[in-house]
């Protein structure tokens, strides 16, 4: 898994969603159609497909099962929870910064400016 | 979300168990719409493909990671570098893969499905554990008949002799019959085992629920005990799980289900098995009436435990034979009990699975003929690898990798024939495999055989081409240039294979050609009853209800009642009915004293007095039964032609008597009043045993009947109709074993008929390969005589003349084919002998029509290259020289 530079659109809205702290894969799902409002609807394929990529790459990795276990309430306790590994933070904020350069560069050309804020 | 189940597993099976439940619980969280599956489907496809070209990737460059290091992995590396040149090969051409693997494909398919068959029908047919060595005891009474018979032919003195034997580590004897199960809406009729001694052990096999039989109720006048079949249990039952001890009438007596079997254990089709019951000790030895079947004691084989079986048969001759004539020379045999119960089907399974052989050895010499026309292309790469310094057996073993690799992908295709095939199977296979709960598919033996035939003709396939390319002079080669692979001994070779493919073809077309005309002969057979329009059913009426008179009365006021329907000609009821008879009986005549004490046996049959005109056999001399024949009247008797030319010749029949039954019985003279014209009654392809028929109103001991009812409609359709009469007068009594003549007939010939229609698929798929062949060799030749060709045109040959050169060619190999393949026939036709009815295998019509059809699939498999061959433009052809 190629750390920068050429993260899809999904995998990026799944890594952020996890920047605020470990989810299961249909509380990602949710907060990234509540950021994208709606937007972005991950379906179940590409959601998991993303989440092995990015387990794979070593970019996320399963919590403790014993910390959720103990902060929800036993029905939910066997669904798997992600959160970014350090590898994880590092790779995002490369991607961001690319982003941003992107942005950046995109501001200069003045008839793209006006749809940036 | 049986949906999202279902969609899972389409994925890759470790992301599966990895993932899979979130997704499902993922799916749960939101309704299921179109969107979710499309993306369901669209990952799965990703997941797939990323997965295929992972593994390809470990073939295309080099060698997975983690192997281990040193010679081994050498070893390994030269493997997986053959197998990426291979795969390379096979990439590049993909028309010569695909031919390739079509052909081998057809053929190995071929082969599992026969073999599936086999496997099923013949060598594993039973779930019992070591099967073969469970085997039937038959006997065989040469003074009586010189057929060995294994159902319900043996006495209960009879097998108390064979249970003397210490070859045997258990036996078990059981009785057939039919049982009425009540209690519910419908009475049930149901094949019923009973059983003389515990039959299960034997098997091998215990209850899946509740227990087997105790001594006690094995004993005479035990206590009443079921065991019911699994299937019995589901339909019946809707598989109940508190069935044991619970209660059920069998034809009107109470006795409790003790157990159910598990899946797939069907005694001959039996679905009850009961204790018989009876004091067996005191049965005279002469009632034959029951099935041994025991299992082989530990290291004993089956020779032994036949020449221990022939030793008491010889004890009992000597004791018995003053009393019983025909234990002189009688004879018990063991054999296993697959081969015993099925013996008939074999000679066909064999002769197909030859059939699938030869179609094999076909598509096997085409494709190394395919083989050696692209070896002789890439003759110039050989050649330059071996003047490089390749070890010969490397180019040998890298040519073998590519020929069985190329098997293997034909035995894929091959398993996934066999598969469509044996599940289509179904639909031809008779009631007679369906009762005995028998069916094929693809398992491990046939998935191995498929892989070791793989394996076999791949290497046959790449033997010649090896060792051709590894005899290559690479001096020669190189210095030839490109005029490829003209060498006299690639051509013989190629000839050679083309001539062997069309003798095998020959074979198989005329072995097709003659089953053919058998099944047409059958067709023709004169059966001597019409079969068109008639339906027939059996009925059994329990003894405690209809004492004596009464069975006979009930069938002739149901045969009323039915006649009354609309569509109904005419309605009878008879013990037995054509074409296939099985109950005779000894009988003597008056004018004729039998030689010796042992008695003549006939076909024996009772019948209502309109049973010959329901059938339309037609009457030769004096009357048919009448309604007034009945207890009181004098007893009458009619026989068929067959019976008066054998016994009563010379002599006129009618107001001869006849005794029925066997000399220790009390027996009645019969007046012989009826000769009725001969009627197939023993199978369609045999011929006509003598046949006596006695009236049903002037006997009490038959309380199962068959009725017959002739219609102008489709006899099927007047089922409902003739069940509802039969409700009417008795709502207890089931109606079984309802199939129109025509069915039953189709049955009797259902071995000629799937081997006909298989061999002739065969012969076709023969056909085809070996037309390819002629094709491939034909273009092959052309091409390397291209040269030759434009000389001659440039010289004056008209294109009519050069398509003449070529067609010579394929008329001779034909020639030498069909010559060929007509002599395999002189020495391979006693195999096909027991399945041709009234043809012998040497037909000249069968054979001319043969050669007819091999000159024109040998016309049009050569008219293409011929016609390129008159096409070559001289100028072009020289230019090359």
């Amino acid at each position: 898994m190629p750390p920068r530079g050429n993260a899809s659109l999904p995998v990026l809205h799944i890594m952020v969603a996890l920047a605020d702290g470990p989810r299961h894969g249909y509380a990602i799902k949710q907060e990234v159609e509540r950021r994208t409002e709606g937007a972005i609807r991950l379906g179940p394929g590409t959601l998991y497909e993303a989440i092995q990529r990015l387990e794979e790459g070593g970019l996320i990795e399963e919590t403790p099962a014993d910390r959720i276990a103990a902060r929800e309430n036993g029905q939910e306790a066997q669904r798997r929870y992600y959160q970014l590994t350090d590898r994880g933070w590092t790779s995002l904020r490369l991607e961001l910064r690319g982003l941003g350069r992107l942005v950046d560069a995109a501001r200069t050309n003045p008839r793209l400016r006006k749809g940036l804020a | 979300m049986r949906v999202i189940r279902w969609l899972l597993w389409l994925y890759p099976a470790p992301f599966r168990e990895r993932y899979g439940a979130e997704m499902a619980a993922v799916v749960a969280g939101d309704p299921l719409s179109v969107r979710v599956v499309i993306d369901l489907l669209g990952t799965a496809a990703r997941l797939r493909l990323r997965q295929i070209r992972q593994t390809l990737r470990t073939f295309t460059h080099g060698r997975p990671p983690g192997l281990p290091s040193s010679r081994k992995r050498d070893e390994m590396d030269t493997i997986f570098q053959d197998l990426r040149y291979a795969l390379r090969q096979f990439a590049r051409r993909p028309g010569f893969t695909a031919i390739g693997v079509l052909s081998l494909g057809l053929a190995i398919g071929g082969n599992s499905l026969i073999y599936g068959m086999l496997d099923g029908f013949v060598f594993h047919p039973f779930p019992y554990p070591q099967p073969d060595r469970l085997v039937a005891i038959g006997v065989t009474f040469p003074k009586l008949s010189a057929e060995t018979t294994y159902v319900e032919s043996i006495s209960p003195a009879e097998y108390f002799d064979v249970k003397r034997s210490r070859s045997f580590a258990q036996t078990a004897s059981f009785d057939l019959g039919n049982r009425n199960i009540s209690g519910g809406d419908v009475p049930e009729r149901v094949f019923t085992a009973l059983l003389l001694d515990d039959l299960f052990p034997v098997i091998g096999m215990t209850p899946a629920l509740g227990r087997g039989f105790t001594k006690e109720e094995l004993a005479p006048n035990g206590p009443p005990a079921a065991i019911i079949s699994h299937r019995l249990w589901q339909s019946r039952f809707g598989g109940d799980a508190g069935i044991v001890n619970r209660a059920i009438r069998i034809s009107g007596r109470s006795a409790s289900i003790v157990g159910v079997m598990p899946p797939g254990l069907l005694v001959i089709g039996t679905d009850l098995w009961i204790p018989w019951g009876g004091d067996a000790s005191s049965m005279p030895r002469n009632v034959r009436q029951f099935n041994v079947l025991a299992r082989l004691a530990p290291g004993v084989s089956l020779s032994q435990a036949n020449a221990e079986l022939a030793g008491i048969a010889r004890q009992v001759e000597q004791a018995e034979k003053a009393k019983f004539a025909e234990y002189d020379n009688w004879q018990l045999t063991a054999t296993p009990w697959a081969a015993a119960l099925l013996k008939d089907v074999r000679p066909a399974a064999f002769v197909l699975l030859g059939a699938v052989g030869l179609v094999l050895l076909i598509a096997c010499a085409n494709v190394t003929n395919l083989f050696l026309a692209r070896a002789s292309t890439r003759h110039r790469e050989l050649a330059v690898r071996l003047a490089l310094g390749a070890a010969g057996w490397r180019l040998t073993r890298l040519l073998l990798t590519e020929s069985v690799l190329l098997a293997i992908a034909g035995a894929a295709v091959g398993l996934v024939i066999a598969w469509l095939g044996l599940s289509g199977a179904g639909a031809l296979i008779p009631g007679q495999f369906q009762l005995l709960g028998l069916h094929a598919g693809v398992n491990g033996r046939v998935l191995a055989w498929s892989l070791a035939l793989a394996l076999a003709s791949g290497l046959m396939v790449g033997f010649i081409p090896a060792i051709h390319a590894t005899r290559t002079d690479p001096h020669e080669s190189l210095k030839a240039d490109s005029r490829t692979g003209t060498s006299r001994g690639g051509r013989r070779v190629r000839h050679a294979l083309v001539v062997a493919e069309l003798a095998l073809s020959v074979v198989l077309l005329l072995g097709a050609g003659l089953l053919i005309r058998s099944f047409l002969n059958i067709q023709r057979v004169d059966r001597g009853f019409d079969p068109r329009g008639v339906l027939t059913m059996r009925l059994t009426l329990p003894r405690d209800r209809y004492p004596g008179e009464a069975a006979g009365a009930f069938f002739d006021h149901l045969s009323e009642r039915i006649a009354a329907l609309p569509g109904v000609r005419v309605v009878a009821a008879a013990s037995q009915f054509p074409p296939m008879s099985f109950g005779d009986s000894q009988f003597d005549l008056e004018h004729r004293q039998p030689d010796g004490t042992t008695l003549p046996t006939a076909l024996a049959t009772v019948a209502t007095p309109r049973f010959f005109e329901t059938l339309r056999v037609s009457l030769r001399a004096g009357r048919f039964f009448s309604a007034t024949d009945r207890l009181d009247t004098p007893f009458v008797a009619i026989v068929n032609q067959s019976f008066a030319n054998r016994y009563l010749n010379g002599v006129d029949p009618l107001g001869q008597r006849v005794r029925l039954g066997s000399p220790d019985r009390q027996r009645t003279w019969l007046t012989i009043v009826g000769v009725v014209a001969d009627s197939r009654n023993s199978g369609v392809t045999q011929p006509v045993r003598p046949e006596i028929y006695t009236p049903v109103r002037q006997q009490t001991a038959w309380n199962q009947l068959f009725v017959l009812v002739r219609t102008d409609t489709a006899p099927a359709a007047l089922l409902p109709l003739v069940r509802q009469t039969v409700s009417a007068l008795d709502s207890e009594q089931p109606v079984y074993m309802v199939q129109t003549l025509e069915d039953a007939l189709a049955t009797a010939s259902f071995q000629q008929r799937i081997s006909t229609l298989l061999l002739a698929i065969f012969a076709g798929v023969a056909l085809v390969l070996a037309a390819i062949g002629i094709y491939g060799v034909m273009s092959y030749a052309v091409v390397a005589r291209t040269q030759e060709m434009g000389v001659r045109l440039a010289i004056g040959a008209r294109p009519r003349d050069v398509v003449w050169l070529v067609l010579a060619q394929v008329g001779k190999l034909s020639a030498f084919g069909l010559a060929l393949g007509v002599g395999m026939l002189i020495v391979a036709g006693s195999a096909l002998e027991g399945l041709l009815v009234d043809v012998r295998p040497m037909d000249a019509p069968t054979i001319i029509a043969v050669a007819l059809i091999l000159a024109v699939v040998a016309l049009v498999a050569a008219w293409a290259p011929a016609a390129r061959a008159a096409r070559v433009d001289p100028i072009t052809a020289l230019r090359y020289e």
